[in-house]
């Protein structure tokens, strides 16, 4: 079985890895975008699935990653690869001198407050000169699709092989005991400060460096979309409907929304975006534990499935 | 000094307003522990609702209040009522992300059904303005500050003083011992959500005439109520009036001083300040 499972794993990544052999240009570009969602929901995933802290400042992270790259290609005339790397620094530091004070904070307070942090990012951003204010910046144009798209891909991979490094080291326990009682992680010797702002700055890394691929890819970045606050809710919408918590359940969580996202918005534009609301309220009702849990018991329970869900979380 | 009293003037004003926004908010999350994202659309949709009524009605929207908050309050009762209480239970990050479902739902309804076009209530005495001393006072603004006040007042003395004031606040207190005592916890929290949704739906109807109202206004007034609440704390709905003016101060006073672009800069950084130092609110019970 867990061969089977390694194999289907492999043979997904070959025919992923060959898309830009055979696809056409709008797959293409449309696969990175979704691998990128899918980095975004795979980074949330390290702190929100596995550590419990629901962050919805990851997109401050993909802010400073796609700022990293356009300041350091654009002000300093530095190589894409320096302007990641800056961008990861950026990403750290903001992870370890505000998830001191605000990884301090439980549930509701850490989510709103790590939110109010990414409604004042844009904010301040447009105000910095070296960052080109709120006329954003503009980098120097690479078409190669193709790049773009591996790139993303050995990201997602690395992201991925660094969560399922999580579900079996002693750092991803601690996270996972964190998550199922703080208190009693602290006290079994788990330095709980220490492992939350590692996992959120591992978090932060992730996001990153799909914000710098990202910035590359459409050349132009400014404060307003690079700091998108709904790209927040996108991540987690992926990682929750897929499964948080596991080690696949962002990334297929990420594609699926992706292509159905993608394809309404061709067939039938105007409401496409009211069926994504319709399909986030349906599938908290009826499969909160995301895709994963589904495809794992829906064999035995059928339809009960979605019934027993209701009868668990209703009043 | 006189620029800066009208700047304080104008922030209390603002502040009022900010007030009854965050209310509604402020009370589903004390009693049902629900984060309601959806909070500014059904502000948004309360707007919507008081420009119809003027505009095809002639309603004038301070006396067309009233239907806006029963339509809100229909609205929030059947919404809790049939999908929220499947829901209440499960783990809080799942009400957050149901409640920001709706809220992508409601504004992509009434994009379709209003158009995304900027709306305002503008009923003839709305360039109307009092001179006080060297302040000048805008009616309408004026107006909607003293109904904000006036029904953040009211929602206090019931709470504290009717029967159904008296049964929401046990169950924010201990559910089971309520239910012990009698109260019907679907019943209740449907009228709950639905007073905390016909609040948002009169916070609305008063935003539409002191400012534009599009479909998309409704995520930055979610998260200026969350602010509000936190700051004020939830334990008490005049602790709103509290965050909302000492909120509606800081914007005008930074919107003056700094610069437009920081009033948001300067909100949620307070909001992060008071939620680092204060995490149960300024006036909040320590925890």
């Amino acid at each position: 079985m867990k061969s089977l499972q390694l194999i289907v794993v492999f043979a997904a990544l070959i025919v992923l890895a060959a898309v830009p052999w055979f696809g056409s240009d709008v797959l293409i570009q449309f696969g990175i975008n979704a691998l990128l969602l899918a980095v975004l929901a795979q980074g949330w995933n390290i702190i929100g699935g596995y550590t419990g802290y629901a962050s919805f400042g990851n997109s401050v992270f993909y802010g400073l990653g796609s700022y990293g790259v356009g300041i350091a290609m654009v002000q300093w005339e530095l190589p894409f690869w320096a302007g990641l790397v800056f961008g990861v620094v950026l990403a750290v530091v903001f992870a370890v001198l505000l998830g001191i004070p605000v990884l301090r904070l439980r549930g509701h307070y850490f989510a709103i407050a790590t939110l109010a942090l990414a409604q004042v990012m844009a904010a301040i951003v447009s105000n910095v000169k070296l960052a080109g204010q709120n006329v954003g910046l503009v980098l120097p144009p690479l078409n190669d699709d193709r790049l773009f798209y591996e790139l993303s891909l050995g990201l997602l991979v690395i992201a991925t092989l660094t969560v399922f490094w999580l579900t079996r080291s002693r750092f991803g326990f601690g996270l996972i005991a964190i998550r199922e009682n703080e208190e009693g992680a602290a006290v079994m010797g788990v330095n709980t400060t220490l492992y939350k702002v590692l996992a959120f700055s591992l978090s932060g890394i992730f996001s990153s460096l799909a914000g710098g691929i990202h910035a590359y890819w459409v050349t132009f970045i400014d404060p307003e979309s690079a700091f998108d606050i709904s790209l927040n809710v996108k991540m987690i919408i992926m990682a929750v409907f897929g499964g948080p918590g596991t080690v696949l359940g962002p990334i297929v969580g990420a594609l699926s929304l992706s292509a159905i996202s993608e394809f309404l918005s061709s067939e039938i534009t105007s409401i496409a975006g009211l069926f994504f609301g319709i399909v986030v309220v349906a599938a908290v009702v009826l499969m909160p534990r995301g895709l994963a849990d589904m495809f794992r018991r829906i064999p035995k329970t059928r339809w009960h499935y979605f019934a027993e869900n209701i009868r668990a979380h209703r009043l | 000094m006189d620029l800066l009293a009208q700047i304080l003037v104008n922030g209390i004003l603002l502040g009022g307003l900010y007030a009854i926004m965050a209310l509604g908010l402020a009370l589903v999350w004390g009693v049902l522990n629900i984060v309601n994202l959806a909070h500014g659309a059904f502000i948004m949709l309360g707007a919507y609702v008081s420009w119809h009524l003027y505009t095809y009605a002639g309603i004038d929207p301070f006396l067309g209040l009233p239907i806006t908050v029963v339509v809100m309050f229909v609205l929030g009762y059947i919404i809790q009522r049939g999908l929220l209480n499947l829901i209440v239970r499960a783990p809080m990050f799942n009400t957050l992300l149901i409640t920001f479902g709706l809220e992508v739902v409601l504004t992509y309804l009434a994009q379709l059904a209003f158009s995304a076009d900027f709306r305002t209530i503008n009923p003839s005495y709305a360039g109307n303005s009092f001179q006080l001393g060297p302040v000048v006072l805008p009616l309408a603004r004026l107006l909607a500050f003293a109904v904000a006040i006036i029904l953040t007042v009211a929602m206090w003395l019931f709470l504290l003083h009717t029967r159904l004031g008296r049964a929401i606040r046990a169950t924010a207190q201990n559910l089971v011992a309520a239910r012990l005592y009698g109260v019907e916890p679907r019943h209740l929290y449907a009228m709950t959500f639905a007073i905390g949704v016909g609040l948002a739906g009169a916070a609305g109807g008063l935003y539409g005439t002191v400012s534009q109202i599009n479909p998309y206004i409704g995520a930055a007034l979610t998260a200026k109520s969350f602010a509000i609440s936190i700051i004020g704390g939830l334990d008490n709905p005049l602790g709103v009036i509290v965050g909302g003016l000492f909120l509606g101060i800081i914007e005008s006073l930074t919107a003056a001083y700094i610069g437009p672009t920081f009033a948001d800069v300067a909100s949620f950084g307070v909001l992060v300040l008071v939620l680092i130092v204060r995490p149960s609110g300024l006036l909040g019970r320590t925890a």
